[in-house]
Order: structure tokens, then C-alpha cells, then sequence
């Protein structure tokens, strides 16, 4: 792989990345440099392959890969890669009967983190940004679902990570937890390369300068979430009634329906038709044809 | 407090140039009056560590029984960290191995040529035990694990070498208490097969999930016995003929060198 990155991002070139015959990645080109950059895509769009490319989880079939200026294919710079970098992946799973301190100082370890002192006050300070300190001593079987989560992504911290790469990291996590871990990625986002994959799309509204949407293992959008949305503008309304089968919609709170209607699709004048300013899910949903009626 | 020690007075105390009288006196009074413990000059740098090794005595998590005996051992702190870490991941199959060990045992006690039974399982318990130390569905943490610097062939075999430990312990354990039991030979015979085939499980993982490498060597081990079983005149034990063992030798020492291989080039 012949291709660099910068020290602190990454570049992918074709990227592919095949299961069987399917591809999950199908020539994904990329550029990441540091900021928090979305990565938005349908369940089965290859979301969690390029994350795990990226992660050095898994071989590209084909392709080229730099990840923090270095080849992941080559063992000793993969594992300099993985000395600067914090993954949280999907669902992420423990030893049920570790507590929260043992489990980070068991990663700290395999992160290679120092001397004992150095490592377990590195283990508070992952705790404390993740609001779990309290919870030190407690057992993972006994952490709800939440706070697992938040473990994962502490586990995901150590090491001060140049490249964060998350998973669908706000499953789970209550408004509250949700806007500190909006303001700890925006903070760790100034001088590291964050791509965070999710469903969530206020997550990217609120974080994100640069948004990718993944379909079928191909980058179908690259730009800013303006962008994305400047190309719903005229195609959403709100209407009194229920619009053709052949647009998406969904019926609001006040009986109202919204409806999304794609390019070159007609959606017939109806009474009450107002053109509304498009969000960010509209102009998602929009562009990667989803929801169905 | 009606009185508080002098500037000359605090400095001596501080710089530990006071005569004894002095400072006791000094110490004394500084237990009681704050105003005085405010103007006490400090190393902050220094109360910074020592509030930091205080909070870690505190507040850090008490090693397990395990860990403290692998330190005692001379392992570096992390490798023992590790190491004690890997028996929570297969407290099952230690459990069964036990379990089959003493069933063997049992057994070579109550019936004829009951041995048998222990010498075809005892070099597969160890094999069990290292295809489930490693790899995405049999350690819960992989996801986590296998992107760190540890992750690969050196965890891999740090966690062979927890697995192997108590493993070779308790079949030599078991085979020590078989019946009839007087020589060298009688007791570890079973040894090269067994390390051979972890060999060739750990060799095998670069092109397949250790666990199914595991079921590949395991099923090949079977073979071999029910072929040996199959064939007129040949007993089952011929696998650890004098012959067979230089056998095994060989295949270890061969495993052996292509596991060093994939490890100098992983």
C-alpha cells in the first residue's frame, strides 16, 4: 500500500473489503484529518467494515490504506497505529466480573500505558471523563447498559488517542450523558481525527463539520452537513394529506404529514401544502432513498 | 491560639534545621493552628506526588492472590496483569478438565486397560484450553483487545502460556495417580503429542480462527486414534511408541519454527 496519510489522519484509496462475494466495501476513497467527521449509512452499508479497516481489525481485500502515516499491512507500523489509537466498536462486550477500574487497567496494559502509578491515574482520568469514577470498584454485570457504553468509550480514550474511531457510540446513553459526550468528542476533536459512525443523526447535526454517507460499500455524499442539506431544499413538505406511496412521509404529532419527495418524483398539489426548511434526517433520508411507508 | 510560631521558627521546621525541642514544640503547634500550617512554606511539586501515590495505595484495586504470586515470581507487573487476567476467560473449561481428569482417573481405577481413556484425552485437554484462550467469540473483550498493541501473536501465546501451565500440571497430577504407574516415560508420555498439537493449533490460527484450528487438530487426533483402533493388530497406544514419540518431536520442533516465523513477520 503505497498510499500516506497525514501523521494524525487518514487515507483510503479503492478501499475494498469483500465477505464471500459480497463487498462491504466497494472502492471507498477517503480522506480524514483531525475534527469529528460523521459517518452515516443504512444497517448492512459497510459502516462497521471501514471503522474495522481503519482500526487494523481487518485486512482490506484491495486497496490503499495510510493510517496515521503509516501501513497497516506492515506489522510493526501497525502496531504503532494501535499505540495512537482508540476504537470503540459496536456493542462493545466485557468480562462480567471485572470492575470498571480492572477492566481499563487490563486495556491500559494492552495499550502498553507506562509504569503502574502512571497507568492507574490515566485509568481515574478515563473514568472521570466518562462520569464513571464512582463506579470504580463496581462490577461490569452490574453496570446498566449506559454505562457500559461509556466504559467502552473511556476504554477507547486511554492513551490519548490521535485517531477515534466510534462506533455507534450513543446507544444507549441518556440526553444528559449524550450532550457530555458531545462536548468530550468536540474537545478531543481540536487536535485528534474523530470519525463516528451512527444512526443518530443530531449526534452529526450537533458535532459535525464534515459528514460521509455510506451506501452499499460506497461514499455516496462527502461535505459539509450545509451541503447535504442545501440539496433537500424544495423537496420537503408539510401537507393536511396522506401524499402518493411513491414519496416518503410520515404522519407528525398534530396529524400533519411530512413528505419527502425524491428527485424526478411528482407529489401532487394538495391543500394546505407548505414547503418546509429541511433537517439534516430529511436531507439523509432523501438522498438514500430510506424509510418506508 | 494566642500565639503563632516566628517566620525564623517555621523556615528551621521546614528545612529541618530546628533543634529537636523546637521542633516538636513547632510540630506540635502546627497540629492545632491552621493559621500557622498556612504559612508553613511546601514543595507543591512534592505534595502534588505525595497526594498522588496516597490516592493510588488508597484507591487502587487490591491485586488478585494470582497476580501477587506471579510478581513474587519476578514477571513484570504487566505481564503478571496479563496473565492473571486470562484464567476468568476459560474458568469453564478449567472446570472440565478437572471434571474429565478425575472421570479418567475413576475409571483407569475400576476397569481393564482403563488407561487408555486418560491417554487419549490428557494431550487434548491442553489444546481445548489454548483454542479458547484467543479470538472473536470465545473472549468476550476481543472487539477491544484486538486493536491494541498487545493484540496478535504476543498475546496469543502470553495466554498459551496460562492456559499451558495448569493444563501440563494437572495431567501429569492425573497421571501420576494412574495405577501401575513406575516410570518416567509412564508419566509424561502423553507430553509431546500434547504440546505438538498446540503447536499446530497456534500454527494453523494464521489462516483460521484458533478455535476452529483447535476442532481441525482435534478431529485429526481423533482420526488417528480410530485408525489405529481400525487396524488389525495395532493398538491404539502404538501413538506413543518410542518411535511415534520421535515423531512428535519432530513435528513440534517443525511447528515450532514456523510459529517463530509467524511471529518475527506477523
Amino acid at each position: 500500500m503505497t498510499t500516506t496519510s497525514p501523521r494524525n489522519g487518514v487515507r483510503a484509496r479503492g478501499l475494498v473489503r469483500t465477505y464471500g462475494t459480497r463487498r462491504a466495501l466497494d472502492g471507498v476513497d477517503l480522506d480524514l484529518g483531525p475534527g469529528v467527521t460523521g459517518l452515516l449509512g443504512r444497517n448492512g452499508a459497510g459502516k462497521t467494515t471501514l471503522l474495522r479497516c481503519l482500526a487494523t481489525d481487518l485486512e482490506a481485500t484491495d486497496g490503499e490504506l495510510s493510517v496515521l502515516g503509516r501501513d497497516p499491512e506492515r506489522a510493526a507500523e501497525r502496531t504503532e497505529i494501535r499505540r495512537r489509537l482508540g476504537y470503540l466498536p459496536q456493542n462493545p462486550s466485557f468480562y462480567p466480573h471485572f470492575t470498571t477500574f480492572g477492566l481499563l487497567d487490563y486495556m491500559a496494559v494492552l495499550k502498553e500505558r507506562g509504569g503502574r502509578r502512571e497507568r492507574h491515574d490515566e485509568v481515574r482520568r478515563a473514568l472521570r471523563r466518562v462520569d464513571l469514577y464512582d463506579r470504580r470498584h463496581t462490577r461490569l454485570r452490574r453496570l446498566s447498559g449506559g454505562m457500559r457504553q461509556r466504559l467502552g468509550l473511556a476504554a477507547a480514550l486511554l492513551g490519548d488517542p490521535h485517531l477515534l474511531l466510534l462506533d455507534e457510540p450513543t446507544i444507549g446513553l441518556d440526553p444528559e450523558q449524550r450532550i457530555r459526550f458531545r462536548d468530550l468528542v468536540s474537545e478531543l476533536a481540536v487536535h485528534s481525527t474523530v470519525l463516528l459512525s451512527t444512526h443518530q443523526i443530531e449526534d452529526v447535526a450537533a458535532l459535525c463539520r464534515r459528514v460521509l454517507v455510506l451506501d452499499q460499500g460506497r461514499v455516496i455524499f462527502d461535505g459539509t452537513p450545509a451541503a447535504l442539506i442545501a440539496r433537500a431544499r424544495g423537496r420537503v413538505w408539510e401537507q393536511g394529506t396522506r401524499p402518493p406511496r411513491n414519496v416518503t412521509s410520515w404522519r407528525l404529532a398534530d396529524g400533519r404529514h411530512r413528505v419527502l419527495v425524491p428527485e424526478g418524483v411528482h407529489n401532487p398539489d394538495s391543500d394546505e401544502r407548505v414547503p418546509v426548511e429541511p433537517s439534516l434526517e430529511d436531507a439523509y433520508l432523501l438522498l438514500t432513498g430510506a424509510v418506508p411507508r | 491560639m494566642s500565639w503563632h510560631l516566628t517566620h525564623d521558627q517555621l523556615h528551621r521546621y521546614a528545612t529541618h534545621t530546628a533543634d529537636d525541642v523546637t521542633a516538636m514544640s513547632a510540630e506540635a503547634h502546627l497540629t492545632h493552628c491552621s493559621h500557622c500550617r498556612d504559612r508553613l512554606p511546601t514543595d507543591e511539586a512534592w505534595l502534588e506526588r505525595s497526594w498522588a501515590d496516597l490516592r493510588d495505595i488508597v484507591d487502587r484495586p487490591r491485586p488478585s492472590p494470582l497476580e501477587r504470586l506471579l510478581t513474587a515470581l519476578g514477571l513484570r507487573e504487566h505481564t503478571a496483569t496479563l496473565l492473571a487476567a486470562t484464567p476468568t476467560l476459560y474458568r469453564a473449561w478449567l472446570a472440565a478438565t478437572v471434571i474429565v481428569l478425575a472421570a479418567t482417573l475413576a475409571l483407569a481405577h475400576e476397569i481393564p486397560r482403563g488407561t487408555l481413556l486418560f491417554a487419549c484425552t490428557a494431550p487434548v485437554v491442553p489444546l481445548v484450553g489454548v483454542a479458547l484462550a484467543y479470538g472473536r467469540g470465545v473472549d468476550p473483550a476481543h472487539s477491544l483487545a484486538s486493536v491494541t498493541p498487545w493484540a496478535g501473536p504476543r498475546l496469543l501465546l502470553l495466554r498459551t502460556c496460562a492456559v499451558l501451565a495448569p493444563a501440563l500440571t494437572l495431567c501429569t497430577i492425573a497421571a501420576l495417580l494412574m495405577p501401575a504407574v513406575t516410570t518416567v516415560h509412564e508419566t509424561v508420555f502423553w507430553l509431546l503429542p500434547a504440546l505438538a498439537m498446540v503447536a499446530g493449533c497456534l500454527a494453523l490460527g494464521r489462516w483460521m480462527h484458533l478455535s476452529m484450528a483447535g476442532g481441525v487438530i482435534g478431529g485429526g487426533w481423533l482420526l488417528l486414534l480410530t485408525v489405529c483402533t481400525l487396524l488389525d493388530g495395532t493398538d491404539p497406544l502404538q501413538v506413543f511408541s518410542p518411535l511415534a514419540q520421535a515423531g512428535w518431536a519432530t513435528a513440534l520442533a517443525l511447528l515450532a519454527a514456523v510459529i517463530a516465523l509467524r511471529v518475527r513477520t506477523a
